[in-house]
């Protein structure tokens, strides 16, 4: 007995396996980390995914379940970012977990602070809790103290963290939860969040279980990221 | 016998060559073509000196359509999403001419000043 994901990558629905999940979310990752940077960022991984979900389509026929080799194949086929490069006017962040050994600069690496809104840790959409990952204040609540004194005192508390809200984009992918917080993106850190992210996962899990007690299948959603998922997008 | 760091240059400034006519294999791939779908593409390229995977297409094909090289519409597909079929603009077309033209002169420059070479062997 296997243990299944439900899925959206290319807005199509996909049932996966527990281990074609995993190595499809590190696979995204690192094409994620990989463009980055690089202008048409969005539209990029948003076709590279519909490719995806349409490789993966045509190899599921009428099985209902798509597995490890259904995942291996179409990554065979799109190929990793190391085998990519070959367009050199929009080459990607070199990626830390592949590039290794190709000579490429390593101190491209160290990305700066990046502001992002954290709705995984903030109150109502997360403006708080980014803007103090950003700055380093160690607990959101000091600047979610600082919009209640401006809003009281003037009254611009509430437009500005609307602005705020609607200008800082989501932190959705691990790599965005890295740079929010400056640090390096290097495997260790990955593997930080993305143990912090099953940590959440669980916690979130057991709630959804308490409300859902008496079903017997907790529809699992990947990364729990509904805000992800509506916008179309795996990571 | 080259030395193993020496191979591995000679595959990186290959790996260079290769790069840099990629646009233009690319581009006249889909020139040939009423409409294409980026496999197709990739499919073309296939088998030869110029093969890669999909993935180093899209990067491409994008910054190209954000140049108006390229369009693209919208095609529904059997059983999958809908696909984006690429087309080439009349400025890709121009584009084109000229980096063919380019790619002549460099290989007959190429060609004439590696002749001595060749006859030496």
């Amino acid at each position: 007995m296997n243990k299944v994901f439900n899925i959206n990558l290319g807005s199509y629905p996909f049932t996966i396996d527990e281990d074609a999940y995993n190595h499809l979310r590190s696979y995204l990752e690192t094409i994620h980390n990989h463009f980055r940077q690089t202008e048409g960022y969005e539209e990029i991984t948003h076709d590279i995914e519909a490719r995806l979900a349409e490789l993966f389509l045509e190899q599921l026929g009428n099985r209902p379940i798509v597995n490890f080799q259904d995942v291996e194949d179409a990554i065979a086929t799109m190929g990793r970012p190391e085998e990519f490069g070959a367009d050199p006017m929009s080459e990607g962040t070199p990626d830390p977990s592949t590039d290794a050994g190709t000579g490429k600069d390593k101190f491209k690496l160290k990305t700066g602070k990046r502001l992002y809104r954290d709705p995984e840790e903030g109150m109502i959409g997360g403006v708080a809790a980014g803007l103090a990952a950003y700055f380093g204040i160690p607990d959101p609540i000091w600047v979610r103290f600082f919009f209640v004194v401006i809003t009281i005192s003037g009254g611009i508390g509430i437009p500005l963290y609307l602005i705020l809200w609607a200008l800082m984009p989501a932190a959705k992918t691990a790599g965005d939860r890295l740079a929010m917080r400056g640090e390096p993106i290097n495997i260790s850190n990955i593997s930080k969040i993305v143990t912090e992210e099953f940590e959440h996962l669980s916690e979130k899990m057991t709630e959804l279980g308490e409300e859902l007690s008496g079903k017997k299948k907790a529809r699992l959603k990947m990364g729990m990221r509904t805000r992800a998922l509506r916008s179309g997008s795996l990571l | 016998m080259m030395s193993e760091e020496q191979i591995k240059s000679l595959h990186a400034t290959g790996q260079q060559l290769r790069r840099g006519v990629l646009e233009l294999v690319v581009l006249s791939a889909i020139a040939a073509e009423e409409e294409i779908y980026p496999s197709t593409i990739q499919q073309k390229l296939k088998d030869t000196p110029l093969e890669v995977k999909e993935g180093t297409l899209y990067p491409l094909l994008t910054r190209l359509k954000n140049s108006e090289l390229l369009q693209y519409t919208w095609r529904e597909s059997t059983g999958g999403p809908p696909r984006k079929y690429f087309s080439i603009t009349d400025n890709g077309r121009e584009f084109l001419d000229g980096l063919l033209d380019t790619w002549n002169q460099l290989v007959t420059a190429v060609h004439q000043n590696t002749q001595n070479h060749l006859n030496n062997e």
